[in-house]
Parts: structure tokens; C-alpha cells; sequence
């Protein structure tokens, strides 16, 4: 019997309904207030496809054999993913402590892998979400291919596991707003740009080419990019690879912090 | 698991950088008791709450909720427990009747019956009204309510208030308390937290005061007044001389007044006889007697009082409480 159907006769087991309660907490927060959580990345990703993808790209031409357009746009939902996904977990995390109604869920039986797991769902509805609308301003434009949808699915899947374990820890690391913010802008926004979202690594001198494939994100965009267009410059093995290998030790690091309680008990 | 007690602290510690929150704390709460938690600020009141709930761990020493280990079984402890907070820790998104749902949901109960809950336990404290608004748009009184409605929606063996009637007025004061003692009247434990101690004379059965994180005295409301002392307000006529009542060991002190004389002298002692016999003997006849008798806030004052508060004697005869059955002091040292 699936849990939809035990759901249904009321036979859920309890764990199963801590970990909805709190994931369904979580994205009724996003879906009440669209104006602070899905409208400005929808904004910012319009105004990208428009100025980047139609006009620049018009002039651009073929960036690595397809319309640039195509091009972008899988960086563009990599990146809109990325940072939805950051900032729905932290945010909730940080504000939770810092209004301290996050006491009503550390108080409560949960236990932290429901509450890990509750959070990483919300992120992924919110991330992919926000990818999905992405994806579907670049069909206002262009055709957008769908070559390897597994691989698409699997790189996007990873990339909200991976970010939404990274919101958690710098929420439950951040003391105040400033913190959150330096985490976001001078980290995560940094790598995400120099990642390939809206050039080929391949086309920058041999020495930067080079430094650039340490940067984590080349892998992730190359992941959704190969996904989408069936091609992409690093391996969809090696990208897929790296953001596994990445998700598990992000996953299993909140796992611990939230067993110890960082950020949430004295 | 089955325990008669509900509440078992021994030897607790806790140390904030430093500081000890708690000093070797150990308390014993019966199931089923309405218990309070008497000292002034900084006594280690809600650090003892804290720990119990486990947002925070001991330094050393154990505690059990109903025989749960509260740092190695403590989601079987929080799952038994609601807690209303001294502050308000309430999440603004969401209309107070969903703040309840998703409390209900954290503890296991299906969506469905969580809705039930809510209605219920905002029923239960008169905010069914309103159901839909934000903690924001409250008064502070109704904020107070919403809090101790969180704490049933889970409908807990333990309800643990940490000062569930600050700055709370006196007709919703007596509201909440004629909740929260129907409530335990049906076998609930409460565990309470006040400055009002008035309120925990009237309220619990038993009593402890606590000083530095350590507990100074426990008992019944009753007992512990017993331990304090009476004060005989004496008309008399002519001047008694000094050292006339010298010879009776319970009186603790003597002044003289406008009136007469006033004496104080250990509680139920019947020491109010010996007194009239020293002074009628010296040769000064009593007119009038009135008694005096202690008040468990004097007893709180006595075991809390510091060493300082001892050498500059600066108790408080006047609180920010306004019952209308007499002064109720709050301590906010």
C-alpha cells in the first residue's frame, strides 16, 4: 500500500506526518507570499531570457553549435534553481530562530532527519518550481529541446538536494541578516556567473579554462545543460558524479549538525 | 511508560559561559499536580523549563518526564509535554488556527484531526473568533491565549507555563487560570512559572522557591507559610519597660509603635498568650490585638533575600498586580 493510499485511510505512519506537517508548513509560506519568495526570481529570470537570450543573443548568434537563447537558457534554470533552493532553506531556518517560533518544531517529537527531510521537500518544490517557470519563458521565445530528460531530472533533483542542505547550514549558521546575505551574494552568485552559465568555459584562455573546472558549478550547469540540449563540456557521468558525491556529504553534514542541535538548543 | 511521578530532577546543572543557570537543581512534581516555580529573575526558572523540553542540555545531573530520560529519550518527553513560553514565539505567517494545525502536525496528529484540535483548544481559551487572524493583529492578552492553546493542541499529560499572565489584566488573568485549572481538576499536571504569587498560593499545590538555580524550600502554599512568622499588633496602655518579653523564645522581635507595640513571633507558636501574661505581669494592660498573620510572599522575600537586601531591609509592600482582593506582588529582581 503506497503512503498516498495509507494517507487516505488515515494510516500514515507518524513519522510520515511530522515530516508533511512541516514540509506542508513550509511551502504554504511560499505559496501565500508569492511577492517575497516566486515573483522576483521570475522577474529577474524574464528580464535575463529577454536582454540576454533575445536581444544580446540575437546578436551573438550560435554559442557552442545551437542559438544562444538555447543556450542560456539551461545555466539560467540552473542558476534560478540553485538559488531558490539556498534561499528557501535558509530563510526559513534563520527567521524560524530569529522569531524563535522555530522552538514549536525543535520542541515538538520530530527527529532531525524528519525535519531535514521536510525542509529539503519545501526547497525542491520551490526550486524546481522556479526552474520549470524558467524553462517554460525560454518556449515563449525559442524552442527549448528536452534531448536526456533523465539526466535533466537527476541534475535538477541533486542541485536542490544539494543547495537546500547548504540553505539549512547557513541558516542555522547565520546570527543575523548580513550573514545570510554575504553567504548568498559573495559565495553562491560569484561561482554561479563564473560557472558557464552564460559562456562555454571552453572559450576562456587556457589557464582560467582550467581554474574554472574547480569551480563546482561548471558541473551543475553542464549537468542541466547536457539534460536539455544533449550536449554539454563536461561529461553528464562526471557532472552527475560530482553533484551526487556533493549532495551526500552536504545531506550528511546537516544530518549531524541538526543532531547536535546547532543553532537550535543551547 | 506508566510513572507516578511526573517530574524527576536530581542534582541538575547548567553552565552559560560561566555562569550556572542551575546549581544542583532537584525537584520532584507528582502526576497530576498543580506545581509551581517561585524565585526571582535569574533563579534558573526557565533554564529548569528548557531543560525539561531539551532546547537546552544539561551541564550534569539528570531529569525525567514521566520516566523519559530528557536528554536520551527526549522526543518520548516532548511528545507528552506542551509548553506555553514566557516569550512570544509564535510563527507570523500563518492565521493562529493554522499556527495550531501545524503544532498538532509536529506532534503526529493527522491533518484532519489537527483541524479538530485547533478548533477546540481555541475554543477552549475563547479565541475561536479569531480563528483567521495573525499573532500579529492580537492583543496581548489574546497573544498570551494563543500561546496556551498551542500548548493543548497537542493535548499533553504535562503542560508546563513559563509566566502565562505577564502583563495579562486581572479579568483575563482569571480566565486563564479558571482554563488551566479545569484542566488539571481532570488530571493534567501543570507545572507553572510566575512572578504572581498570589496566584501560586491560590493555585498550586505544592510550591517550590528557588535562589541561584538552586531549590530553597518545597512545600504546600500552607506548610510553607507556617515557616514564616505572625506579627501581633498590641493596643496597650502605659509604657511596657524594656526586656519584657526577653523571656519568650518564639518572639522574634519587638517595636514600639503609635498604637502599642508590634511583635513578631513564629507562626502558629501561641505565643499570643505568653506575650499578654509577660506584659500584663510588667504592668501594662492590652487593649486591643489584632494579628498579622504571614503571607507566602513574605516567605519568598525571607528565602530569597541576598545578603545586600539583608543589610538595606527593602521589601516590596507594593506590586504591579491589580486584584482586586488585595496587592499582588511581583518580583523582578
Amino acid at each position: 500500500m503506497s503512503l498516498r493510499e495509507r494517507a487516505r485511510e488515515g494510516r500514515l505512519p507518524n513519522w510520515a506526518v511530522r515530516t508533511l506537517a512541516l514540509g506542508r508548513r513550509e511551502v504554504l509560506r511560499v505559496v501565500r507570499r508569492p511577492k517575497n519568495t516566486v515573483l522576483p526570481p521570475i522577474v529577474t529570470n524574464a528580464l535575463y531570457v529577454t536582454v540576454f537570450g533575445v536581444i544580446l543573443g540575437a546578436r551573438i548568434g550560435d554559442t557552442a553549435g545551437v542559438p544562444y537563447l538555447q543556450f542560456v537558457i539551461p545555466g539560467l534554470i540552473a542558476l534560478g534553481t540553485i538559488t531558490q533552493s539556498f534561499q528557501n532553506a535558509s530563510f526559513t531556518l534563520f527567521h524560524g530562530r530569529w522569531e524563535e517560533y522555530v522552538e514549536s518544531v525543535v520542541a515538538s517529537p520530530m527527529g532531525h532527519r524528519e525535519q531535514v527531510t521536510a525542509y529539503l521537500l519545501a526547497s525542491a518544490v520551490r526550486g524546481l518550481a522556479v526552474g520549470l517557470v524558467i524553462f517554460g519563458l525560454g518556449l515563449v521565445f525559442s524552442e527549448i529541446p528536452v534531448r536526456r530528460p533523465l539526466v535533466a531530472v537527476a541534475a535538477l533533483v541533486l542541485v536542490v538536494t544539494l543547495f537546500g542542505s547548504l540553505g539549512i547550514a547557513g541558516g542555522l549558521w547565520a546570527d543575523d541578516f548580513d550573514q545570510l546575505t554575504v553567504f548568498n551574494q559573495f559565495l553562491i552568485q560569484p561561482l554561479v556567473f563564473f560557472g558557464g552559465v552564460f559562456y562555454p568555459v571552453s572559450d576562456l584562455p587556457g589557464l582560467v579554462e582550467t581554474v574554472s573546472y574547480l569551480n563546482p558549478m561548471v558541473y551543475i550547469v553542464s549537468g542541466v545543460r547536457f539534460g536539455l540540449l544533449g550536449q554539454a563540456e563536461v561529461s553528464p557521468v562526471v557532472s552527475l558524479g560530482v553533484l551526487a558525491g556533493a549532495s551526500v556529504v552536504a545531506v550528511a553534514a546537516v544530518l549531524a549538525l541538526m543532531a547536535r542541535g546547532y543553532g537550535l538548543r543551547d | 511508560m506508566s510513572s507516578s511521578v511526573a517530574i524527576a530532577a536530581e542534582d541538575l546543572v547548567k553552565e552559560y559561559e560561566g555562569t550556572r543557570a542551575l546549581d544542583g537543581f532537584s525537584v520532584s512534581v507528582d502526576r497530576g499536580e498543580f506545581f509551581g516555580l517561585l524565585g526571582p529573575n535569574g533563579a534558573g526558572k526557565t533554564t529548569f523549563i528548557e531543560t525539561l523540553v531539551g532546547l537546552s542540555g544539561p551541564t550534569a545531573g539528570t531529569a525525567a518526564v514521566f520516566g523519559h530520560d530528557v536528554v536520551a529519550d527526549r522526543r518520548a518527553v516532548r511528545q507528552r509535554v506542551g509548553l506555553a513560553p514566557q516569550e512570544y514565539n509564535v510563527d507570523r505567517f500563518f492565521p493562529i488556527r493554522e499556527v495550531l494545525e501545524h503544532k498538532a502536525g509536529y506532534h503526529g496528529i493527522r491533518h484532519e484531526t489537527a483541524q479538530k484540535r485547533a478548533d477546540w483548544a481555541l475554543d477552549r481559551v475563547g479565541l475561536q473568533e479569531k480563528a483567521g487572524a495573525t499573532f500579529k493583529s492580537l492583543s496581548g492578552g489574546m497573544k498570551r491565549r494563543v500561546l496556551l492553546a498551542r500548548a493543548l493542541v497537542t493535548d499533553p499529560d504535562l503542560l508546563i507555563l513559563d509566566e502565562p499572565t505577564a502583563g495579562v489584566d486581572v479579568q483575563l488573568r482569571r480566565e486563564i487560570w479558571d482554563v488551566v485549572k479545569d484542566l488539571n481538576d481532570g488530571g493534567m499536571t501543570v507545572l507553572l512559572t510566575t512572578h504572581y504569587i498570589k496566584e501560586a498560593e491560590r493555585l498550586c499545590d505544592r510550591v517550590c522557591i528557588m535562589e541561584a538555580g538552586r531549590s530553597v524550600a518545597v512545600d504546600t502554599p500552607a506548610e510553607l507559610r507556617r515557616r514564616g512568622t505572625d506579627t501581633y499588633h498590641l493596643g496597650v496602655a502605659g509604657r511596657p519597660p524594656g526586656g519584657a518579653l526577653d523571656g519568650i523564645d518564639e518572639v522574634v522581635s519587638v517595636e514600639r509603635t503609635d498604637a502599642g507595640l508590634a511583635v513578631e513571633a513564629g507562626r502558629s507558636s501561641g505565643a499570643l498568650p505568653a506575650v499578654i501574661t509577660a506584659l500584663t505581669e510588667a504592668g501594662v494592660t492590652v487593649t486591643d490585638v489584632e494579628t498579622e498573620p504571614t503571607s507566602l510572599e513574605d516567605v519568598f522575600v525571607d528565602m530569597t533575600r541576598t545578603d545586600s537586601d539583608r543589610a538595606t531591609p527593602a521589601r516590596p509592600d507594593e506590586g504591579t498586580g491589580s486584584e482586586t482582593d488585595g496587592p499582588d506582588i511581583e518580583v523582578t529582581r
